[in-house]
């Protein structure tokens, strides 16, 4: 029998029990849509959060801090679970974020693969506005040259290292700024505000505004309310901020650096390196890793509650091709009477099956793009809406795929056992039955 | 010899009790032949047909068709066996439901790999031979008893067979019926040299055969040659 003629009659056998199969193909979409939404939402997840970590630490970035106790804060956020012990007078919680010896920061910098050392300047800003005009919420940041360049301009120019009273905005930020457009933003003064950081403890606390020159726009990006500004500046703010003149100076080193390793490949030698040196360290990619460990688990789970509905649909499509069989062992007799063979009638049903699975497959797929798309439209205008470009479904072309094929091969897998039973089926007893 | 059974036992196990449906028939059938089977319900008439047809295998005993033995056949030669050998007319024809005529006198020519406009072209044909070209596009529960038995004759001879199997073909049928459609079906087989082998109850329609053979206990009882019809 020609596979053209095992299609038609697959689809015409389909055709004939209409209600029946629609049923079963909507178990399969069903279960499809839901594979596919689940998944992809994992997968948004992951790219905004992918997005947001790349934003605060570039892939060939290793950080370093005092203790790698006080990275597992900076990680995990908080402490708990310690058990009591002694401290020896003078020294700290092991969790704290001390300045790093001048001469560590120098063997790091002589270290083989690290290109460059700078200090990570922390403060909170407090709002931004422009010298007429509302406050607005702000973070500004003063990162090395490389990572400025790694921004995407949509006017203006990047700002130097050296620089001083310059900056560039996000591009969410023209509008709520009060700027017609990011060339209009061009050349206008903002004054950024840094609250002292007792202040974030309710103490009294003064606030100090410096104005800034605006010399370029980002485009629209996670990083949605962020200023660049040159270190120096950056420097002086926080160290009103933290209320000590001596802050990153030679008497008060940077408590966390950052480190640029040349080669990518060598980012696990240079953190083994420095954590050799006594310090703490993580490399990008370990931060990625223990966010990609994460999202596995979460799209894993989210994926699994799709699969427990393709369970169910599978156990539908046996159920049909199995009453279906019943209905027409006579069929199957005459079929076998005029030449069939078993292979044949095992083709059949598993095509028909196959079919179930592959035309669920395409419209839960369709439907989980449509569902997505709208969801993503929502999000955009609600809750994400200052997070441009981020997609809470994302669907890659593979997870479209993927769906439409783990469906048709399920289906296929599905029927095997009511294909087997119907080849099997002796075509005397098949033809006697009424 | 088109057909040679050399003592062919077919036996059934019914819980412990062992049933023997053939026990040890020989028969011999010649090229064009028109042989009646005849005999009880229970004789083994059908059983004999269905194991020349290839529906069935043998317990013991050789079947040979056209010098080739069937009992050593696997499923696929035997397949082919019933899709190009032979043709089967049923009692109650075993038409497909859901096809039309034209459908259903095409099926064989699917299971043969035959394309879909030669197909077409070919089961036309075959209606045309038993007069039902108009109903073409009918499905079976629109036609009578006597063309439903028609279509299923043009679907035996379709793939052009050269033994044809009938099993009560005029079982269903009411008497003037059954002697158009016994003239259409020995009309053809003696026109295209086919081998006919008829079970029936009916000695009248025995008449119509060259020969027949009387079944019982799984046995061939008797043989009669009646040359005065073929």
């Amino acid at each position: 029998m020609r596979f053209v003629d095992l299609i038609r009659t697959a689809c015409r056998n389909l055709a004939r029990r209409r209600l029946r199969s629609f049923l079963t193909i909507s178990g399969v979409v069903i279960a499809a849509c839901l594979v596919t939404l689940l998944v992809s939402m994992g997968i948004g997840m992951r790219h905004f959060m992918s997005a947001q970590v790349e934003a605060l630490m570039p892939s060939d970035v290793v950080l370093v801090v005092s203790s790698q106790g006080a990275l597992q804060l900076g990680l995990a956020g908080l402490a708990f679970g310690e058990n009591p012990q002694q401290v020896a007078e003078g020294t700290g919680s092991r969790y704290a974020l001390n300045p790093i010896k001048s001469s560590h920061i120098e063997e790091i910098a002589a270290l083989e693969f690290v290109d460059r050392v700078d200090p990570y300047i922390m403060f909170t800003t407090w709002s931004a506005s422009r010298l007429d005009g509302p406050a607005v919420k702000a973070m500004a940041r003063a990162l090395p040259d490389y990572q400025v360049r790694a921004r995407v301009l949509s006017a203006g120019s990047y700002i130097s290292e050296d620089a001083s009273g310059v900056c560039i905005i996000a591009g969410q930020l023209v509008e709520s700024l009060g700027f017609a457009s990011p060339q209009d933003a061009l050349g206008e003064e903002i004054i950024i505000r840094v609250r002292q950081a007792v202040g974030m403890l309710g103490l009294p606390s003064n606030t100090e505004g410096v104005r800034f020159q605006i010399t370029g726009v980002a485009e629209p990006n996670v990083q949605a309310t962020e200023i660049l500004i040159p270190q120096s500046d950056a420097a002086l703010m926080a160290r009103f901020w933290a209320g000590s003149d001596d802050m990153y100076t030679e008497r008060m080193p940077p408590s966390i650096l950052q480190v640029r390793v040349g080669d990518v490949a060598y980012m696990d030698q240079v953190t083994a390196q420095v954590k050799n040196m006594g310090l703490g360290a993580m490399g990008s990619n370990e931060v990625m890793g223990f966010v990609g460990t994460i999202f596995n688990v979460i799209e894993g789970l989210l994926g699994a509650f799709g699969l427990i509905a393709l369970g169910v649909a599978t156990l539908g499509i046996i159920n049909t091709l199995v009453m279906s069989i019943h209905e027409r062992t006579r069929e199957i007799g005459v079929m076998k009477a005029t030449g069939a063979c078993r292979g044949t009638i095992r083709k059949l049903f598993t095509l028909e099956g196959a079919l179930i699975g592959l035309t669920g497959g395409v419209f839960g797929v369709g439907i989980a793009y449509i569902l997505g798309a709208g969801i993503n439209e929502l999000a955009r205008l609600t809750f994400l809406s200052s997070f441009v470009g981020t997609q809470v479904s994302y669907m890659p072309w593979w997870l479209l795929v993927g769906v439409v094929i783990t469906c048709t091969v399920v289906a296929l897998v599905a029927s095997l056992y009511p294909s087997l039973r119907a080849a099997r089926m002796d075509p005397i007893e098949a033809l006697r039955f009424e | 010899m088109i057909i040679e059974l050399c003592d062919v036992w077919r036996r059934y196990s019914m819980g412990n009790e062992v049933i023997n449906a053939l026990a040890g028939v020989d028969l011999k059938v010649g090229y064009g032949e028109f042989l009646a089977i005849l005999g009880p319900s229970g004789s083994g008439k059908t059983t004999m047909l269905n194991i020349i047809g290839g529906l069935d295998t043998a317990s013991s005993g050789r079947v040979a068709v056209d010098g080739h033995d069937l009992s050593r056949a696997g499923d696929r030669i035997l397949a082919a066996y019933r899709n190009k050998m032979v043709g089967f007319v049923f009692q109650n024809f075993n038409l497909q439901p859901s096809c039309s005529a034209l459908e259903n006198v095409a099926l064989p020519l699917m299971f043969a790999g035959v394309s879909a406009g030669r197909r077409s072209r070919m089961a036309r044909e075959g209606l045309q031979t038993v007069g039902m070209s108009q109903r073409a596009r009918h499905l079976p529960n629109q036609l009578s008893s006597g063309e439903r038995q028609r279509v299923a004759i043009a679907r035996a001879l379709v793939n052009e067979p050269r033994i044809l199997l009938a099993d009560e073909p005029t079982g269903n049928l009411d008497t003037r019926t059954s002697e158009l459609v016994m003239e259409l079906l020995i009309s053809l087989v003696r026109e295209r040299n086919i081998t006919l082998l008829m079970v029936t109850h009916n000695p009248y329609m025995a008449e119509f055969a060259g020969r027949s053979i009387h079944m019982r206990d799984g046995q061939i009882s008797r043989e009669l040659t009646c040359a005065s019809l073929i």
